[in-house]
């Protein structure tokens, strides 16, 4: 029984830390949010994350990588989110993962060398305008020969991506059976079961390789309330795509567990961050001629957020393992990981900002940085509801 | 593709157990198969059972486990002990829940007393207390809470003059939990005269069959009467029966109020997963499964069951490692009682209008789940309230300034 990180996890931990506050501290990240037009993926900010091997932690050794799991991944997932760090690293990570599952031996080949090593961007497009994460919310049709019709929204980082993995809805092949339910149940879980079949007659569902530069694919910004990213639409009109082959509904669910593992992981740190800064400032801020923060009221309530903030750490790590090691409760662990994360840093955000008291409410502070990040992530890969759902779906419905 | 493994053989997150806990587990398994009549194992048993009878049956059920060797499980073996690890321990309280086992009648003298004398008591003490303990001859209460010194334990009042070789114990204790079938308590008293808060307190080991000690049942909410008030009329205690040291009593306490199970959370998990599928259970029998806002809490609430889990499971890997636990049983005890009690309410919720119905419907008896329910109001009071951890958490954790 080991249920805690190791030193060597701690050290990375350490170590991503001390970079950021040395060469990326919040007044670099208030440059990026102040300037909405940038691309918000400053040059010497990603070749330090490429040179710092964090990019690699995900990659197999015969790609370059330094072939660790989800749950190296998540350490510094947890920095990058108390960093508030802007930057594609996340979903570079996602889009990497995805081709190292399902993708065939070339594309692992030319993908995962150059995305480890920090010289390609990548994103996923899993959502289209209006859609929810799952099935149902895919706007993007493909056709026999890989050519991929309609929309997607809210992807992060597309215009700067070398590569974008594209989830999109595949037509039943005449010569297979159609598997495929005929009403889609009202509430989709985040996560379909796994282990059902392959293939694109089972499920309709594949992940396309789309290069940004290619025929047929628009790139529109948008804008966002989040300043730490940069979102963009995608608009596609008979783009040329290339299939990974081995995607199917299992491997579009795969994904979204490790998108919400990563996203869970991102919303702990802002909540750990969120509560630290909280609790240094209410040290210090003196009201009615005592530091604010020996008030009950407000230690309190900064201890629950302790404790809930410490019980998402302990859930990511959970869900994390789980995915690495396939074990058969990973579907729970994630919708766990990340509703439980979804509580913590949204609690943490929102008395960040009234534990600041006037101050907490202004652009000048960093209040909004961590506030608003929990904002995005909370909804990314599944909002609590659908989380909860999911989970109902695992413990009320199986119930003997 | 099963993830990536490391090689490098250092400590990783890994949720098996080693081999001779496993062992140990299945063992253990087979004997309580073999020695649970199947009658007791029926939700709500318990309740149909008198207090009286229910006491004895426990007690003697527990005796007969400590005898087949189950018992002690990380106590010494020259103590009566299994000289076993913290996680055989967690295994052992976890099965125990598992198999539906009664509950231990003398879980204070095991759980805190035991290991204090241990560590500080005597020889002839640790002959006198550890065995009959171990073996349910001698039942153990807990005497610190009194009428004006509940949360503020450093306010107590009960007082020891000594005369002779002996102290003459004049006070009340209070919550008492099974003070009416207890033989022994230990018990903090203020033993110099004049004293005042943490100083001049002794742990006194009191024999409550000696005159001078009165009991009095208290009833509790949900209607059974487990706790009791202890009355203290020049009750006559040896001096030999101070645990710890004359005057030391404040460090003796904390030191026992140290021994908290790091591997409680796991056995708790446990026992609230089987109530947690009750629940579920009676939800369905309402027709009430389906609801959309009921599955939201529902599941709401099995996040905390499982975040509960996942933090027993670092307790126990911080144990087993010899790390300090310090400020962390306050997150620990918040986390299992309010995801507890919080349960409860939603299984309040979910009987909608019949909440207020013991039998619904002709095939449902919810008695044993309303009694864990009222149960559960109780957790967030007892051992350190929810307001005394959060303060214990903001300033020791947290480094938040003291409050005035």
């Amino acid at each position: 029984m080991y249920f805690a990180l190791t030193d060597e996890q701690r050290a990375l931990a350490e170590t991503v830390r001390a970079f950021l506050a040395d060469r990326f501290d919040l007044r670099a990240v208030r440059a990026v949010v102040d300037d909405e037009r940038g691309d918000g993926h400053p040059a010497d900010l990603w070749r330090a994350i490429g040179e710092q091997g964090w990019l690699s932690v995900c990659v197999p050794p015969e790609h370059g990588g330094l072939g660790l799991g989800l749950l190296d991944a998540q350490v510094i997932a947890r920095e990058f989110g108390a960093g508030v760090v802007p930057g594609p690293w996340a979903t570079t990570v996602l889009a990497g993962a995805a081709v190292r599952r399902v993708g065939s031996p070339e594309q692992a080949a030319a993908v995962l060398g150059p995305l480890g090593a920090g010289e390609l961007v990548a994103t996923v497009a899993l959502r289209g305008p209006g859609g929810r994460f799952g099935r149902s919310g895919i706007a993007v049709r493909a056709d026999a020969a890989g050519r991929l019709d309609g929309a997607a929204s809210g992807v992060e980082y597309a215009h700067v991506a070398d590569v974008i993995v594209v989830a999109a809805t595949e037509p039943v092949a005449a010569t297979e059976p159609a598997t495929e339910p005929a009403t889609e149940p009202a509430t989709e879980p985040v996560a379909v079961p796994t282990g059902g079949g392959s293939g694109r007659g089972d499920g309709g569902v594949g992940l396309y390789l789309l290069e940004r530069g290619g025929d047929g694919v628009r790139i529109e910004r948008q804008a966002s309330i989040d300043g730490t990213t940069r979102l963009a639409a995608l608009t596609l009109t008979g783009a040329p795509a290339v299939r990974l082959p081995g995607s199917d509904a299992a491997a579009l669910a795969d994904l979204l567990r490790r998108g919400a593992v990563l996203a869970a992981a991102d919303l702990a740190g802002v909540a750990r961050a969120a509560l630290t800064r909280t609790v240094a400032y209410d040290t210090e801020r003196v009201q009615f001629g005592r530091p604010v923060g020996s008030f009950q009221a407000l230690a309190h309530h900064l201890a629950d957020l302790h404790v809930a903030v410490t019980m998402a750490e302990h859930a990511v790590l959970y869900a994390a393992h789980a995915l690495d090691e396939g074990r058969p409760d990973a579907d729970l662990a994630v919708a766990v990981a990340k509703s439980k994360a979804n509580q913590a840093a949204g609690d943490a955000t929102a008395a960040m900002v009234q534990y600041h008291g006037g101050i907490g409410y202004t652009w000048e502070h960093d209040t909004h940085f961590f506030y608003k990040r929990a904002k995005r992530l909370v909804a990314a890969f599944g909002d609590s509801r659908q989380h909860l759902e999911h989970l109902a779906r695992l413990t009320v419905d199986t119930v003997g | 593709m099963a993830g990536t493994r490391r090689q490098d053989g250092l400590d990783h997150v890994d949720l098996s157990y080693p081999p001779e806990a496993e062992e140990f587990r299945a063992e253990l398994r087979a004997w309580l198969t073999a020695n649970i009549p199947a009658a007791w194992t029926e939700p709500g048993f318990w309740a149909t059972v008198g207090e009286d009878e229910a006491f004895d049956l426990r007690r003697d059920w527990e005796r007969r486990k400590a005898l087949a060797g189950f018992a002690g499980i990380d106590w010494p073996v020259e103590y009566g002990g299994r000289g076993g690890t913290p996680a055989m321990r967690a295994i052992h309280d976890s099965e125990l829940v598992r198999a539906r086992a009664p509950r231990s009648v003398n879980s204070l003298g095991l759980v805190f007393l035991a290991p204090t004398v241990m560590a500080v008591g005597t020889p002839e003490q640790k002959a006198d207390i550890i065995g009959p303990m171990l073996r349910n001859e001698v039942i153990w209460c807990q005497g610190f809470s009194e009428p004006d010194a509940g949360s503020d334990l450093a306010a107590l009042r009960t007082r020891g003059v000594l005369d002779g070789d002996e102290f003459v114990v004049n006070g009340q204790k209070v919550w008492t939990t099974f003070a009416g079938r207890g033989d022994r308590i230990f018990t903090m008293v203020r033993t110099e005269p004049g004293s005042s808060r943490h100083r001049g307190l002794s742990l006194l080991l009191i024999d409550m069959h000696a005159p001078g000690v009165e009991v009095r049942p208290i009833r509790q909410m949900s209607g059974v009467s487990e706790f009791g008030e202890v009355f203290l009329t020049d009750v006559r205690v040896p001096a030999s029966q101070c645990l710890g040291g004359i005057g030391n009593g404040w460090a003796t306490a904390m030191l026992l109020l140290s021994f908290e199970r790091g591997a409680a959370g796991i056995s708790q998990y446990t026992a609230y997963r089987q109530a947690y599928d009750e629940i579920v259970r009676v939800a369905r029998a309402l027709g009430r499964a389906g609801d959309p806002v009921l599955r939201q809490e529902l599941a709401r609430r099995r996040v905390e069951l499982e975040c509960l889990h996942y933090q027993a499971m670092h307790v126990l890997t911080e144990v087993e490692q010899g790390r300090d636990l310090g400020a962390s049983s306050s997150v620990t005890k918040l986390q299992w009682s309010q995801a507890y009690q919080g349960l409860f309410e939603t299984f309040d919720e979910l009987l909608g209008a019949d909440v207020a119905l013991l039998r619904p419907t002709a095939d449902l008896d919810l008695t044993a789940l309303r009694q864990e329910s009222f149960w559960t109001r109780s957790v967030t009071i007892w051992g350190g309230s929810s307001q005394v951890q959060r303060t214990i958490v903001a300033e020791r954790v947290l480094g938040l300034p003291r409050g005035s």
